[in-house]
């Protein structure tokens, strides 16, 4: 089909933009906005055709594969997994980028700011598609390159300069873990066949599936415990997920990623950067399947980011940080949706990424309204908001509709309910599934916390935000229609993309492994981790259907005595006496330990000190090169004096030279 | 008749040099600016028909090669590699002397010298015959001298044209001389004859003698060190574009007729010239990079630049595998496009100096010229960023793979010393053209922004195109050397 040949367009179309605009958007209009929004609309109509033709015939997945350089491989991969990514990304990037004409109108860098989108875009694209890992970790490194450049997109402002750097380090630590899963694997993967093979590349995705059984039976010997090379495997792949994602205890770069534009916190640290590491578990399920020990590390570290985010939440008072909690909350949701595939199997691709979709629309809404907030009022600070509703009231109503999303509203057992609803429970329950079927209960009970606090914290923000009086003189109008209008459209598809596509998104997505291109057999991998796997889901208590409305509502109640009514004084408690809130609101001193101590105070201590003594070293030897070359550079000068004489001379000279040395050796040899 | 068909894109160069000539006789200098126009055509429809007569070659899968005019000129694939590389440079050059030769009296002259240097070029990479090699060697060496000193009034050109003139007959000389002895002992001129006499060749010294004289007479093209002496003077002092076709265009004329001579006739003789090769392509480079990182005029840097490159092919009879002639001839055609659009760089720098009257005038190409390029002529300090870092072998660019084919075929041939030493000529090489981005881009611009005339522009985007073309897609190209080294095996 001609379509499917078009694949490859979908990363690069952005690409081009981003040259496009670099170069020539400060003599465009509006910074060259229209050029990505082309490019970015043009890539989301060939995936969402791609995807509807998917859709009718899952078995039939789009592969594409270049061989590139000896050894490389450059290839498209659009199997469901992908091909739902693919459309979120493009979608929410497109709203987030016409949005963003508005947003940035008054800056004066912004020809800069929509390249840099574009190409943060294409580089998103391009790890999604992907069909080796190679490659997506290529793609991972742009994004995480890009990442840093928007958030410390005003950088002379010191806050963001440092906001950038911390982003980049800590998720560095992640994409070292990564980069060292990807060479060990290399290495396995050569040892068992033995050599390079022709005409086959290993890295690629149907390959690596393809081997294992043999790189779960090899075992490395750790602290006297035996391991599976699979197993540490997946966990280094998780380590690059953990940086990526933002999960504890990587997750110290998310809050502080705030410092860029509104825009950019809603494109990449909320859709969809963050998500490439749930993306990268998904799409190397197979081989966390084999490796239970791996998914269990998934599930806890998932279920534990989602509550303790969610502690912070509660208590911060800047908008946009309490968004960027909720995320780190939310993700830990989606970790903890995989890790439940030790249970549930390849429904867990499923739950986990219908959760991805689902928060990527309310949560690029939330950021967006707060963006719309800002922009109309000027400041961050919730305590000096309040009553915003009079003047905004488009932007209230979406942002309402955003936190029933998140907080999980509807009705179990029918399917009415808004999108958050509908994924979150599903984690939920199959958790308690988890809980049920193997006795780690700990998972369940963070998640259920958890999602008594998301729905304490965003009710406090949608009541300080907009009820109330006026804390402070601002004066405030509603945004223009650029804004408004991606606000009402992701409004519509958080309330009600989760109903709609409920059953049909998850199932199409459990194809992901069995097509053309790849078909892992699940029950030989669960096989070879030794564990069985749970088919009958939804025959749970009917207590513990119901029980995340109650804690949603629970929270929604006591948002609204405390916030709303005013019932309590929250001025005893909220202080700095109380060493509880003292704790949260220090954000469990994770700045002062990791920042100041660690990282400055002894990583930093030793590299400078190290610098210094290298510096010395490395310093003379070059300088010495360098002289004796320039020397040698200026006395070979002289050998040119311009006189044709000399040049002839040096001819025939070099010809009696060249005879005689080449007879003198050929007769010494 | 059937024969002339494989001809084709030198009947169309040559006639298109004609009727350059003969019309430049009836037109005014203002409407001779089209000529300009009418040579890039025909050098474009050469391109094509060159990019053709490869589907000629194809034969089942299999590349076939024809002799044709009494086995005196071979069509096969490695003689339309290097047509092809001759005629993108013609290109280039063709269309940047739109710019150069605008309202000028001599706009036919050039072209028809220009064309005529490709047309003798084109042949070179298919003689089979030394009397016909040596023909087409002279043809394009002596339009060139008329190139090298084609600005009359200026004195530094004439000085590059009659010193290129001097020491290119000294060459000649020196070369006829070794063809005599290699007719003198095998009795013939052809060159599959004279590989099948190459049994008398080795039995006496001559043998010996004529090898060193005929790399004299080549190595005089590829500046090979010590027979490199004219060439920074030429490069320098010859116009900008004139440059350009040297050393991107006639260097690798003298790679072609090696190429043919030794590999083909002279196989026998292997150990001689092999070794004779190695301490020249060591030398070569060394000298180059080493005196380039003293320079302060661009053109004569990229002059000796273009010497270290030279010692980087040179490498392929060095090695002498079947990889390392792929490397050389990828190397042969990345560097004709790095080293083309360098100098064209340089001569908008030279054009832009002159043309303000201010800068450097006595020296228009010096280093102080290119302060803050990127922010006078955005276009051309770009190009000229890809095309120094090309040469200096950085990814993904032409440099880059050409280098790394060559290099890999030298360590897999088990001569790792020799790939060192050429891996640390290219890191000393950084220097030099690191040194020229940060003039472009770090320090501030003497004098406001200057928009480059169309056609250097285009000219510039052509090589630029091509230097990333075949850094980020290598295969095909990758293929059509293999293709052409095939040839000599």
């Amino acid at each position: 089909m001609a379509l499917e040949n078009l694949a490859f367009l979908i990363p690069v179309l952005p690409a081009l933009a981003f040259v496009i605009t670099f170069f020539f958007g400060k003599n465009m209009k509006s910074g060259g906005a229209i050029v990505p929004i082309l490019a970015i609309a043009a890539s989301f109509v060939i995936s969402l055709m791609i995807t509807l033709g998917l859709l009718a015939n899952p078995e039939e997945v789009v592969t594409q594969s270049v061989s590139w350089f000896a050894m490389l491989n450059l290839g498209v991969l659009i199997d469901p997994l992908a091909a739902v990514m693919l459309c979120m990304v493009t979608f929410v990037s497109l709203l987030i980028h016409i949005y963003a004409v508005g947003y940035m109108s008054h800056d004066p860098a912004k020809s800069r700011y929509f390249a840099e989108t574009a190409l943060f875009t294409a580089a998103m694209l391009s790890l999604i598609l992907s069909d080796n890992i190679l490659q997506l970790f290529v793609s991972w490194e742009l994004v995480g390159l890009c990442s840093y450049l928007l958030i410390g997109f005003w950088f002379t402002k010191p806050s963001a300069a440092a906001a950038a750097k911390k982003a980049f380090l800590t998720t560095r630590i992640g994409d070292v873990m990564f980069l060292t899963g990807i060479i060990v694997l290399t290495s396995d993967l050569l040892k068992i066949a033995g050599g390079i093979p022709e005409g086959v590349y290993l890295l690629r995705f149907n390959e690596i599936f393809s081997y294992i059984p043999e790189l779960s039976a090899m075992q490395a010997n750790i602290f006297g415990t035996e391991v599976s090379h699979l197993t540490i495997i997946t966990l280094l792949f998780f380590g690059g997920a953990v940086g990526k994602s933002g999960q504890f205890p990587l997750h110290v770069w998310l809050p502080d990623a705030m410092e860029g534009p509104t825009t950019v916190s809603a494109l990449i640290h909320a859709a969809t950067m963050v998500t490439a590491g749930v993306y990268l578990v998904a799409r190397t399920f197979p081989m966390f399947l084999a490796a239970p020990d791996s998914l269990m590390v998934v599930a806890y570290v998932g279920g534990f980011t989602a509550l303790f985010a969610a502690t912070m939440g509660i208590v911060m008072n800047d908008i946009k940080r309490v968004l960027a909690f909720s995320t780190i909350s939310q993700l830990g949701y989606m970790m903890l949706g995989l890790g439940l595939g030790a249970t549930i199997g390849m429904e867990a691709v499923g739950v986990s990424l219908f959760h991805l979709v689902n928060h990527a629309f309310f949560k690029a809404l939330l950021f967006l309204c707060a963006g719309s907030v800002i922009h109309a009022v000027g400041t961050h600070d919730m305590r000096e908001l309040g009553g915003v509703a009079k003047v905004m009231p488009i932007t209230a109503v979406t942002m309402t509709a955003a936190a029933l999303a998140l907080s999980g509203m509807g009705i179990p057992g029918t399917s009415i309910g808004t999108s958050g609803f509908f994924s979150k429970d599903a984690i939920i329950e199959n958790a308690y599934l988890l809980g049920e079927h193997s006795g780690n209960w700990l998972p369940y009970v963070f998640s259920i916390l958890a999602a008594l606090l998301t729905s304490v914290y965003i009710f406090r923000l949608i009541f300080m935000t907009f009820t109330g009086k006026p804390r402070s003189n601002y004066g405030g109008h509603e945004s223009p229609s650029s804004m408004t209008i991606p606000l009402a459209i992701l409004a519509g598809f958080a309330l009600v993309f989760g109903g709609l596509t409920q059953t049909g998104f998850m199932s199409f997505l459990e194809e992901t492994f069995s097509n053309n291109f790849v078909n892992v057999d699940i029950g030989s991998l669960a096989a070879l981790g030794g564990y069985e796997l749970v088919h009958a889901t939804g025959h749970e208590p009917l207590f513990i259907l119901w029980l995340p409305l109650i804690v949603a509502l629970a929270g929604l109640g006591i948002s609204f005595v405390l916030y709303y009514m005013r019932a309590v004084d929250l001025g005893g408690i909220a202080s700095e006496k109380n060493p509880i809130y003292k704790l949260l609101y220090r954000r469990y001193y994770q700045h002062e330990l990791f920042t100041e101590f660690f990282s400055i105070g002894i990583v930093y201590g030793v590299i400078a000190f190290l610098a210094q003594v290298v510096d010395v070293i490395i310093d003379s030897i070059v300088e010495s090169i360098s002289i004796v070359t320039v020397a040698a550079g200026e006395a070979l000068k002289r050998v040119q004096t311009g006189v044709v004489q000399t040049y002839a001379t040096v001819m025939i000279a070099g010809v009696s030279l060249l005879i005689i040395l080449v007879k003198l050796i050929m007769e010494v040899l | 008749m059937d024969e002339l068909m494989y001809l084709a894109p030198e009947i169309v160069v040559v006639a298109t040099g004609l009727a350059i000539l003969l019309a430049g006789i009836f037109l005014s200098p203002q409407s001779k600016n089209l000529l300009g126009y009418l040579a890039t055509l025909g050098v474009l429809a050469a391109l094509f028909l060159t990019v053709k007569s490869f589907e000629l070659l194809t034969m089942q899968g299999f590349m076939v090669g024809y002799s044709i005019f009494s086995d005196t000129l071979n069509i096969d694939a490695l003689s339309q590699f290097f047509k092809l590389i001759f005629l993108v440079v013609a290109l280039i050059v063709a269309i940047a002397a739109i710019k150069y030769n605008e309202n000028s009296d001599h706009t036919e002259e050039f072209y028809a010298l220009m064309l005529f240097a490709t047309f003798g070029m084109m042949i070179v990479a298919s003689a089979n015959d030394l009397i016909v090699l040596f023909c087409a060697f002279e043809l394009a060496s002596l339009a060139t001298y008329g190139l090298a000193a084609f600005e009359k009034q200026n004195p530094r050109s004439l000085e590059a044209g009659m010193k290129y003139f001097v020491f290119g007959s000294v060459s000649a000389a020196l070369m006829l001389f070794g063809m005599t002895f290699v007719y003198g002992a095998t009795g013939t001129t052809s060159i599959p004859q004279i590989a099948a006499n190459s049994g008398l060749l080795t039995s006496s010294p001559i043998g010996l003698v004529a090898v060193v004289l005929l790399i004299a007479g080549f190595g005089f093209k590829m500046a090979l060190v010590p027979f490199h002496m004219w060439a920074p003077d030429t490069y320098q002092g010859a116009p900008s574009v004139v440059s350009s076709l040297l050393a991107a265009g006639s260097k690798k004329m003298g790679f072609v007729a090696a190429f043919r001579i030794f590999i083909v006739a002279l196989a026998a003789l292997q150990p001689d010239w092999q070794f004779a090769f190695t301490i020249l392509a060591v030398v070569t480079m060394t000298f180059g990079n080493l005196v380039a990182v003293s320079q302060t005029s661009v053109k004569r840097m990229l002059a000796y630049s273009s010497l270290a490159q030279a010692g980087y092919i040179a490498m392929a009879f060095a090695v002498m595998s079947p990889l390392a002639l792929t490397g050389g001839i990828m190397y042969a055609l990345a560097h004709a496009f790095m080293k083309a659009g360098a100098f064209i760089a340089a001569g908008v720098v030279v054009w832009m100096v002159t043309s303000e009257k201010r800068g450097n005038l006595k020296i228009p190409d010096h280093l102080d010229n290119f302060k803050g390029l990127g922010k006078r002529m955005p276009l051309t300090a770009f190009s000229m960023m890809i095309f120094v870092f090309a040469l200096a072998g950085i990814p993904p660019t032409a440099g880059f793979m050409a280098k790394f084919v060559l290099f890999s075929s030298t360590i897999a041939a088990g001569m790792t010393w020799l790939a060192i030493i050429a891996i640390l000529n290219s890191a000393l090489s950084l220097f030099y053209y690191a040194r020229l981005v940060r003039y472009m881009y770090v320090l501030p611009p003497e004098g406001g922004k200057v928009s480059e005339p169309f056609p250097y522009a285009i000219a510039l985007l052509v090589a630029v195109a091509g230097v990333l073309a075949m850094g980020i897609w290598p295969e095909p190209f990758v293929e059509l050397a293999t293709n052409a080294a095939m040839v000599l095996f």
